[in-house]
């Protein structure tokens, strides 16, 4: 792994990645609730691609689909032209949740997917001690979940993830339970990994910010169901700072997806609220 | 129910200096038993031993600890006990897996294993004699029913509260059936699985216990049921107290071990 | 994520589950009448359920049962009056709560029911001896409750007593003792239990009284049949019994 940054291989690489034409139906006492209709993306090698999207738009079904999590859809999902059936060793999935181990340190619970594919332990440890200084948690190896801050849990989660040395990081939210300073800062630092280890990722979320610091390209997803609205090419000049954030360009993409956005979610809560107001419940 | 042994009065005697008010009244309480028991024991009121002098008592608690042959009978206890954890405990743990990971077996089954748990046990004893005879085979089985039952039920529960998001980063690591289990379910479980142990342990030791009681010829509970019969009093109050020493002390120390994990996950 | 409907909702488990123990039950039938299985150490389902309505009534079944039923309920009132006021005494004094809390607790989960043969020797071969074994199995969950939920009761409730200058006498009986009656029944509910397990079973080891003794006699007359069929009586009225309670404490605890 070179510390390097190499040059991106943006110039019409290969997607890694593909979603062909995803649709996902549930069943629900209230009749078949459709959360994705014919989604479709594909993700090139090196690229940061973002799927942004109000609550309710499929996203994590989405992000499960992908991570070969959840069965019984229409459609493809393919990696380098193989399908994918199941979870596979080539894409590496960081939750939204708090997923740390809490009966495990923090070096055992990196360890852990080395362990699953049967490194020997000296190696695997010596590999799991890497990622956790890369994501900056070096001399906190022996320490339990319990004894760390959200944010550091949430970067055991990664370093955990990236140990598993995925073709494509996958990540639901990871930033979601976390105070906006700390997610800044742990935005930052997964920026500089990924461009450390020129690392394929897709990353869902709904911080419109965040997906804007972040990615290359973002999809926007409508509500209920989800489809594809708009695919938006972030050319802002890497490497992107706290000063980019303040950079009029990126004004003018946050104001963008805000608009794209705002019909969505206005449509979300509209429809959630007419859903309560004949079903006497909650969502 | 005894987790909390001895934490609040130990702080108390802490503060007030070596005795403090609460240890006072605890000796205090102990004296007045003992001195109501002696009264009685002298007054002549009670058939014969029925009520024994504290001092015949210890002494024949000295004699049965100085007894080689009271070890032989409290190890064939303790490895029937043993015996019946290790069996009922392991049974409990697979189809306790088996029941909480499967809606389905989970509604078939678990509503019978839920009303037969409170049901007195001891009333299998003369079926068990009949499979497995009147030798340590039946003390054995009679604690394994018995220990199965909590321990089934602990762990089906425990099942269905492991985070829904630990088991879908073991399965998207790609964990086959056997890493899952070892590695995400059972760890996941571990408080639950100590507490079902402890209660299964106490449990155990009543079925095999009484059972010895009931019919056998070696163990603590055919000591016991030997001196009643031969109304040996004091011999029978030594060996009760050993007894409740012994299963105090195992449950409260197994109420540690669960504790001692907790502080760090 | 969005619920589903799935086979496994509806009545579908619970027949399966009925049908599973059918299943049992014709296999070790078939077992027996091949030959693979003793007759001598197991019966035949169809002899032990053939044999139910001789056991109903040849011994006395409703007698022992009516017997069995008093013991507990002597041995629950015991339990109530004794169990709730030394709560409430612990409660009070909490020196005395310091004192002996823990030793109640440890109380609780030792394993009472092996002292059988000291009360045995204190109160003879007698329904005493069963009534006081249920008795000091269900104490302790009794004080134990008691005490948590006088002690949990919420603080805005006794400064509302306190504002309408209640005297502690009134403050017990209108406050306190309603707000911890969630609580103590819980801890009712599980000395009832207790009781009757001890019960059933001390009257199955000194062999006296009423459902507990039925299976030790016919155990000791080696009738197989009988045997088998009185343990599942027992086990189907510590079910019902134990179904009625759980009823009664979500119906008293709404």
């Amino acid at each position: 792994m070179s510390v390097l940054p190499l040059p991106k291989a943006q110039a019409a690489a290969d997607p890694i990645l593909a979603v062909d034409d995803i649709v996902m139906e549930f069943p629900t006492p209230d009749g078949v609730v459709k959360a994705l209709d014919h989604v479709s993306l594909s993700v090139r090698a090196g690229e940061f691609l973002s799927v942004i999207g109000p609550s309710g738009c499929g996203k994590s079904t989405l992000f499960n689909i992908v991570g070969g999590l959840q069965r019984g859809y229409q459609g493809r999902v393919s990696i380098g032209g193989e399908a994918v059936e199941g979870p596979h060793p080539a894409i590496g999935m960081v939750f939204q949740e708090e997923s740390t181990f809490p009966w495990r340190t923090v070096l055992q619970n990196v360890e852990f997917p080395l362990e699953i594919s049967g490194v020997a332990k000296a190696r695997r440890q010596e590999m799991a001690r890497r990622f956790i200084a890369m994501v900056g948690l070096g001399g906190f190896e022996n320490r339990y979940p319990a004894e760390l801050s959200g944010g550091m849990k949430q970067r055991v989660a990664i370093a955990r993830t990236l140990a598993f040395e995925p073709k494509i990081l996958l990540m639901d939210e990871p930033f979601a339970s976390l105070d906006e300073q700390t997610r800044l800062l742990l935005g930052d630092k997964v920026l500089q990994i990924q461009q450390e280890l020129q690392q394929t990722t897709l990353l869902i979320t709904h911080n419109i910010t965040e997906a804007v610091q972040l990615s290359d390209r973002i999809l926007v997803m409508t509500y209920r169901p989800g489809r594809v609205k708009r695919i938006l090419d972030i050319d802002l000049p890497r490497p992107r700072t706290s000063e980019t954030i303040g950079s009029e360009a990126f004004g003018r993409f946050v104001a963008q997806l805000w608009s794209d956005l705002r019909d969505e979610a206005t449509r979300g809560m509209d429809e959630q609220q007419e859903l309560m107001r004949n079903a006497g419940r909650g969502p | 129910m005894a987790d909390t042994l001895g934490a609040p009065s130990r702080a108390a005697t802490r503060a007030a200096g070596v005795l403090g008010p609460v240890t006072m009244v605890r000796i205090a309480i102990v004296a007045a038993i003992v001195l109501i028991w002696e009264a009685a024991a002298a007054s002549g009121l009670f058939y014969r031993d029925v009520v024994p002098s504290v001092v015949a008592v210890a002494r024949a608690l000295v004699r049965v600890l100085a007894d080689a042959s009271f070890y032989w009978h409290l190890s064939v206890t303790m490895l029937e006990i043993a015996a019946a954890l290790a069996i009922g405990g392991t049974a409990g743990l697979v189809i306790g897996i088996a029941l909480g990971g499967s809606r389905l077996l989970s509604k078939a089954i678990e509503p019978y294993l839920y009303y037969l748990g409170p049901t007195p046990k001891i009333i299998f004893f003369p079926v068990l004699i009949m499979l497995f005879g009147i030798g340590p085979g039946s003390k054995v089985a009679m604690g394994a029913i018995s220990c199965f039952f909590p321990i089934v039920l602990s762990v089906a529960a425990a099942m269905r509260q492991i985070p829904l998001v630990l088991i879908r980063v073991g399965q998207s690591f790609r964990a086959g059936p056997w890493d899952m289990a070892l590695k995400v379910y059972i760890p996941a479980m571990r408080h639950p699985i100590i507490n079902g142990f402890r209660l299964g342990l106490g449990i155990a030791l009543i079925g095999t216990l009484l059972a010895e009681t009931k019919m056998s010829n070696r163990g603590i509970g055919h000591l016991i049921i030997q001196a009643y019969a031969l109304f040996d009093m004091p011999r029978m109050y030594a060996m009760l107290i050993i007894l409740f020493a012994f299963a105090i002390g195992a449950n409260s120390l197994l109420a540690r071990a669960g504790k001692a994990d907790g502080t760090m996950g | 994520m969005t619920s589903r409907l799935r086979i496994d909702d509806g009545p579908l488990p619970a027949l399966m589950g009925l049908a599973g123990i059918a299943a049992l039950l014709l296999l070790i039938e078939g077992l027996i009448s091949v030959g693979l299985l003793n007759p001598f150490i197991v019966p035949k389902p169809s002899q032990v359920i053939g044999s139910f309505y001789r056991v109903v009534v040849e011994e006395n079944v409703l007698e022992r049962f009516v017997l069995t039923i008093k013991e507990c309920l002597f041995a629950v009132a015991l339990v109530t009056i004794v169990g709730v006021s030394i709560g409430v005494l612990l409660h009070r004094v909490s020196l005395l709560r310091q004192a002996t809390e823990t030793w109640v607790a440890a109380f609780a989960s030792a394993p009472v029911v092996l002292m059988y043969p000291l009360f045995l020797v204190m109160f003879g071969r007698s329904a005493l001896t069963i009534v006081m074994m249920g008795f000091a199995a269900g104490l302790p969950p009794v004080i134990l409750k008691t005490i948590e939920g006088l002690s949990s009761t919420r603080r805005v409730l006794l400064a509302v007593g306190q504002s309408f200058k209640l005297t502690p006498r009134q403050m017990f009986w209108k406050i306190q003792l309603p707000s911890s009656l969630p609580a103590i029944f819980v801890g009712l509910k599980l000395g009832l239990i207790f009781a009757l397990i001890n019960i059933v079973g001390v009257e199955f080891l000194i062999n006296f009284g009423g459902l507990g003794q039925l299976i030790n006699d016919l155990a000791e007359r080696y009738d197989l049949p009988g045997t088998y069929a009185a343990i599942s009586f027992v086990v189907v009225v510590s079910v019902g019994f134990f179904m009625i309670a759980e009823r009664a404490e979500r119906w008293l605890i709404r």
